[in-house]
């Protein structure tokens, strides 16, 4: 070693046991250290999985409490998306619905309907004429009797107007926009069930999102609870290698990929809970459903959903670990 | 290679740990550091190994001022020195050639390269039938030997034990020094703290003698 500054003198130039001949020539290249690398992290994730292996029910249960506070806002979120689905879409919800004068016929209802969905605001606009309007009406209301005996059909014809942008400003204007076509005599919007259903999953959305903060933090106190606890087994482990020059990050690396590993369990387990939870629902929702003549079913967890739910379980295991192990790092010097 | 320059050791309690001590040390050297309990022996191993700093003076490892080390700097620093413990500090969940391969695998060596120097280290402390054993399986004596082979296994510039003998007998303590001799004629600078003056008196080589923190003599043990 020569007396010029540290920190890291290179093999070869190192004096030590083994004569400075037989050291040269074995300092590591760069593909080596890279093969090294690697191996240590496949060496720390084997390592993580022997060690969750060897108590097995404490893992599991480890992963089953993240699994059951990731699959919470998770389902409640599904739900939300099901409560949507069933109140109808947002762009049913505010449909505008025109009322023709009683002079526009079917061909002229038919001309009206094009202009109108030709409109850049407008998704798409259906046209009812007033017979068909009046059937529809004697069969739903009960009072077909009543409505035979009459001398005219007294119904207008309807132009059911979906528009694309469903903000509330928007649609006021389209619908002031459409009042002044010809041969409209009112347009109407449901605003208020517009505004109550957005308020409802609005709420819902803003109680998903303070339940899924809570439960992160839960989630990053169990983590980083368990990780603190393998930090003190191997407490004299870690004072080894650290005096044997091993770096903060060496040390770092088993652990997170224990949170890793912890992360990746829950994910899974919470996908499979949700999976059955959910399926175990939906039977007694379709009998429900079915009672109101509806074919209504819960949607299930889509595949995108349950791969962001096991990314974010890996995120959190990680995250957790490395918090756990950055603040316990400097309580780990050797003594 | 080593150089004490008036190095002071203050702890927050107010207790002295070292007092202006100044010594030099020549590469290649072996030399013991003696003291009662308390002395400053450990003290002075500890800020060798960057585990504490001193809280005055200058301590020169290789040329490297240890007071104004950075922290990311430890571990390279670390890396040079190798250092036995009287209890041993095995890790018991491995294999024997797993503890010793240790500071290799921290260097990033190579499988092959690490498996070679690890029998090398192990015959050199005549353990190189135990490779595949566990520390559990060994007697004190052999354990420390396991010891001193992963402190030497990457080739340190500098070798620090401290009461490496400790708990061991006569016989024994007389062999491991031996093994110190041995790894010490191959270059390696070799700084022991004991306590065991008749063991010490035995060797024949420099001899530091702490009190209270203070150098109170430095020449060959007699």
């Amino acid at each position: 070693m020569s007396d010029s500054n540290l920190p890291e003198p290179r093999p070869s130039e190192r004096v030590g046991a083994l004569p400075r001949a037989e050291a040269k020539g074995t300092e590591p290249d760069f593909a080596t250290l890279l093969v090294s690398w690697l191996d240590s992290h496949r060496g720390s994730l084997v390592d993580g999985l022997r060690r969750l292996g060897r108590q097995p029910l404490g893992s599991f249960l480890t992963c089953l409490a993240m699994a059951v506070a990731l699959s919470l806002p998770m389902g409640l979120s599904l739900l939300l998306d099901d409560i949507a689905r069933l109140g109808g879409s947002w762009q049913r919800a505010a449909q505008i619905s025109l009322f023709t004068t009683l002079d526009v016929d079917d061909a002229a209802g038919e001309r009206l309907r094009a202009r109108i969905a030709a409109l850049p605001e407008v998704a798409e606009a259906e046209w009812i004429g007033r017979e068909r309007g009046l059937e529809e009406f004697q069969r739903q209301s009960g009072l077909g009797e009543a409505l035979r005996g009459l001398s005219e059909n007294p119904l207008p014809g309807v132009i059911l107007v979906t528009p694309r942008a469903i903000d509330k400003a928007g649609l006021e204007a389209l619908r002031l926009q459409l009042e002044d076509f010809s041969g409209v005599q009112l347009a109407q919007l449901d605003l208020l069930w517009v505004e109550r259903l957005g308020a409802i999953l609005a709420l819902g959305e803003r109680f998903v999102f303070g339940l899924s903060v809570l439960l992160v933090l839960a989630l990053l106190l169990v983590i980083g609870n368990t990780i603190r606890l393998h930090i003190e087994n191997r407490r004299s482990e870690i004072e080894v290698i650290k005096l044997v020059g091993g770096t903060d990050g060496y040390v770092r690396r088993p652990f997170l990929y224990m949170g890793t590993l912890y992360g990746c369990g829950a994910g899974l387990l919470a996908w499979l809970v949700l999976v059955y939870g959910i399926d175990w629902l939906n039977a007694a929702v379709v009998r429900l459903a079915g009672l109101y003549g509806s074919d209504f079913a819960l949607a299930g967890i889509p595949l995108e959903d349950g791969l962001s739910l096991l990314l974010g379980a890996v995120l959190l295991g990680y995250v957790g670990a490395w918090l756990a192990v950055a603040r316990h790092l400097s309580e780990l010097a050797p003594r | 290679m080593i150089r004490f320059e008036q190095v002071g050791k203050r702890y927050p309690n107010g207790h002295v740990g070292l007092h202006e001590l100044s010594f030099q040390v020549r590469h290649g050297e072996f030399l013991f550091v003696t003291g009662h309990s308390g002395a400053g022996k450990s003290t002075l191993l500890r800020l060798l190994l960057a585990m504490e700093r001193p809280t005055s003076g200058r301590l020169l490892l290789a040329g490297q001022d240890l007071s104004s080390i950075t922290t990311a700097q430890i571990p390279f620093l670390r890396r040079q020195i190798g250092v036995v413990f009287q209890n041993h500090q095995l890790l018991f969940d491995r294999s024997v050639f797993d503890n010793v391969a240790l500071p290799l695998r921290i260097l990033g060596l190579g499988k092959d390269e690490i498996a070679r120097r690890t029998l090398i280290a192990l015959e050199r402390v005549s353990l190189q039938d135990k490779v595949e054993g566990f520390p559990s399986d060994l007697s004190t004596g052999q354990q420390q030997r396991v010891g001193i082979a992963r402190a030497v296994v990457h080739q340190p510039a500098l070798l620090l034990a401290d009461e490496p003998t400790g708990n061991l007998d006569p016989r024994l303590a007389a062999e491991i020094m031996g093994v110190f001799e041995d790894i010490n004629r191959l270059g390696t600078t070799v700084l022991i703290a004991s306590h065991d003056l008749a063991l010490i008196a035995r060797m024949r080589h420099r001899l530091l003698t702490l009190q209270r923190g203070r150098l109170i003599s430095d020449g060959e043990a007699a």
